[in-house]
């Protein structure tokens, strides 16, 4: 339903003045950049060479062979284990029952937690991405010492499980975002109706299934929506493994900056930031559509 | 009035901000040179020296009457990531006037009008005349000079003496073919425990260093070669490529002789070096390089005792017939000029100054790699130096240079992963030489490929 403006403050016109600023600035910095990146996926330029003066129009050319290309088929699969792992089991799953077990937690223990747990969410990425090669590097690292020390033998986990290891990475890293805008949700539910449930005598998982989990439903598809698009595009595993073992980390981002920047196509590269954005919308039109039907 | 105060405090502060700007900017010409090393780092020694050449180069334009201050902009990163921030800079109409610069590189950035060609500055430079011509190729592009050579290079093993006393294999050692070569790998893996016997570059995380110092020897000690010189043509099948790349199979997937897994490693090539140094690899093939940088005594994986500890030998040919007894593979680097410098003809004053017959011995003394030219190669400090002039008479004979194509980099990078598919047991060498032929097919069109006997 539409919201009706009978007596709007501003007039049409001066409305239009007032935001034309705001629409000069997207189309400059937003809508033309993207529009000249769909261009550019359109040619052979490069950052070298010849085509880097005289780039050919090539039309559907790199799209056709990105979605012919074996890598961009590897790097989508991993990307999907990342998004699943990370994102949704990771730090939905995580910060929400973080969330719910300090709901009723008041005082230091809750203080300590949740600051040990934003501060991994506010220390700059490459900050983390350096203590946790120092934490699993084979030759160095501290969880390897560990085992040494145990006498278990040390293991390449980045070699062994590389998709693994950048997973705990970031869901190590994001969880903070899950936990706090899960616990502002559950800030929303009127507390009488969990005290009603309690006289009651519901049990604790009830409690939680029939009353936290229905009121909160829209802000956990919100929050997913979020962290989804966000880990699609994240580019910070790279710090830890550089995309490899042999492409074994090698996201979709990843995939895209080295073909733009490592062998300077950038014609190829922005193809693929075009067909990203385009899955993009995709999933995001796909959970908006939950949204709404959870909202009905 | 406190506030009046401070606004005449503020107005004070940045009238005297703005003064230092201009009288900064009035004191003459800036100009910006940079090379991927930095002081206690990559190439400690280039950035060492080039902060001696920087004072006297100054010294000798001021006593010309011209003011000219110039910075250095150290780097150490990985190769790749310092070509493509000088490609980025360039192309968005910046970047250092005078850059430090892999001849390899010369091509794909000329094509694009990256690089200044200095031949009318060439023409009145006494010294460009001291010059070899295969130097002053190595610098030019489709009949233009972009770039003066500071140096060559060749490549070998260098094997750990000690090691090789305590596995029982006498030194010094030279291999005759690859039988030998990977009988003293298997005597080191049974008789050292913990020691890989050898670091033979593979993958595509090593980058250029796989092609060079690990593909094209293999390549090379077949006679085999990845471009034919007669014909123009990318080869892209021939017996010495799958011989090639079934040595990278015994190696790494057969026998373990090497470790896959640093391979495709993150900097995989420092932690190899680190690893040589701590006398965990045993023998490593590279160029002069790391012998008069990387393992030197000052050098950023030094080892103090480097001359006792550790020796050369050529890499040796496959041993089958047809194949050369010795293969090396030569490249270097130089400097170039920018082309989007304000002061051309101070920045190629510098270029010249880096170049000069003193500027030259000075960083050979620090740097002690093949001469690029005459007066250099005769100097007494160069002939004295045993390990220059030995490798220079061994190897030089059977050294090759890379194509000077603007695709090369492209073609380069499928080797990279061809040896990646094979070491890590992804393909067989078969299958990967299939997706390589296929692969550069696609870069060079199918007309400039061609399959060899």
């Amino acid at each position: 339903m539409r919201m009706q403006y009978d007596n709007p403050i501003l007039s049409r016109r001066a409305a239009a003045v007032f935001a034309l600023p705001t629409l000069v600035f997207i189309g400059v910095f937003l809508a033309f950049p993207a529009l000249w990146a769909i261009y550019i996926g359109l040619t052979n330029l490069r950052l070298t060479g010849i085509s880097a003066i005289q780039p050919r129009f090539v039309g559907f050319a790199n799209f056709v062979s990105i979605l012919r290309d074996s890598f961009f088929h590897n790097s989508l699969r991993i990307t999907a284990q990342f998004v699943l792992g990370s994102a949704l089991i990771g730090q939905l799953l995580l910060g929400l029952l973080l969330a719910v077990l300090l709901y009723n937690v008041k005082g230091p223990i809750n203080d300590i937690v949740s600051s040990i747990v934003i501060l991994a969410w506010i220390i700059p990425e490459v900050v983390v991405a350096y203590l946790w090669v120092a934490f699993l590097d084979y030759d160095f690292g501290l969880l390897n010492a560990t085992r040494n020390l145990l006498g278990m033998p040390a293991v390449n986990w980045f070699f062994s499980h590389p998709v693994l290891s950048i997973i705990i990475f970031n869901t190590w890293r994001g969880t903070a975002f899950s936990m706090l805008l899960m616990g502002a949700a559950l800030q929303t539910i009127p507390p009488s109706f969990l005290e009603t449930a309690d006289v009651i005598g519901a049990s604790e998982w009830r409690k939680f299934r029939d009353i936290m989990l229905p009121l909160i439903r829209p802000h956990i598809i919100t929050n997913a929506v979020l962290i989804t698009i966000w880990t699609f595009n994240v580019f910070g595993p790279f710090l830890l493994t550089g995309g490899g073992p042999a492409f074994a980390t090698d996201l979709v981002s990843i995939y895209t900056y080295r073909n733009a920047f490592k062998y300077f196509k950038l014609g190829y590269g922005s193809a693929i930031s075009t067909i990203i954005l385009a899955i993009n919308l995709i999933l995001a039109s796909v959970y908006m559509k939950l949204a709404r039907r959870g909202r009905a | 009035m406190k506030s009046s105060w401070m606004q005449r405090i503020s107005l004070l502060a940045i009238a005297a901000l703005l003064l230092a700007v201009s009288v900064t900017q009035a004191a003459g010409v800036t100009l910006q040179i940079t090379a991927n090393a930095v002081k206690g780092g990559k190439n400690t020694q280039d950035a060492e020296w080039i902060e001696t050449v920087i004072p006297e180069f100054e010294r000798e334009m001021k006593a010309q009457g011209q003011d000219v201050r110039v910075q250095f902009l150290p780097a150490g990163i990985q190769d790749e990531d310092y070509k493509a921030r000088l490609a980025l800079d360039i192309k968005g109409g910046g970047g250092p006037d005078v850059i430090a610069f892999d001849h390899f590189w010369v091509p794909e950035f000329a094509e694009a009008k990256f690089l200044m060609p200095i031949d009318n500055y060439l023409k009145a430079w006494p010294e460009w005349g001291q010059y070899f011509d295969s130097m002053k190729a190595m610098g030019s592009f489709r009949g233009k000079t972009y770039l003066i050579m500071g140096g060559t290079d060749v490549r070998m093993i260098y094997y750990n003496k000690e090691l090789f006393k305590k596995a029982g294999i006498p030194v010094p050692w030279q291999p005759k073919d690859w039988n030998e070569l990977l009988a003293a790998c298997r005597i080191i893996k049974q008789k050292l425990p913990g020691v890989t016997p050898i670091q033979l570059n593979a993958g595509v995380e090593m980058g250029e260093a796989t092609s060079m110092q690990g593909f094209y020897m293999a390549l090379q000690a077949t006679g085999g070669w990845i471009y034919n010189w007669d014909t123009g043509k990318w080869i892209v099948k021939s017996p010495g490529l799958l011989d090639a790349l079934n040595l990278y199979k015994a190696i790494y997937v057969d026998e373990k002789l090497g470790d896959a897994m640093l391979q495709v490693s993150p900097k995989a090539r420092d932690k190899s070096f680190a690893l040589y140094q701590a006398e965990k690899i045993a023998m490593y093939i590279e160029g002069t390089w790391m012998w008069s940088s990387v393992i030197a005594p000052s050098g950023a994986w030094g080892i103090p005792d480097r001359d006792a500890r550790i020796g050369w030998a050529a890499f040796p040919g496959s041993g089958k017939p047809g194949a050369p007894p010795i293969a090396s593979v030569s490249g270097g680097t130089g400097w170039v000029i920018n082309p989007n410098t304000k002061h051309p003809d101070l920045a190629f004053r510098l270029l010249a100054k880096l170049n000069s017959a003193q500027a030259r011995i000075d960083y050979w003394l620090k740097k002690p790699g093949i001469p690029p030219r005459k007066d250099l190669a005769d100097a007494p400090e160069v002939k004295a130096n045993p390990f220059i002039s030995e490798t220079t008479k061994r190897l030089v004979p059977y050294t090759t240079y890379r194509p000077g194509s603007p695709l090369y980099p492209e073609v380069s990078y499928q080797v990279q992963l061809m040896t990646e598919r094979v070491v890590t047991g992804q393909m067989t060498p078969e299958q990967a030489l299939d997706a390589y032929a296929k692969a550069v097919a696609g870069i060079a069109g199918d007309a400039n490929v061609e399959i060899a006997k």
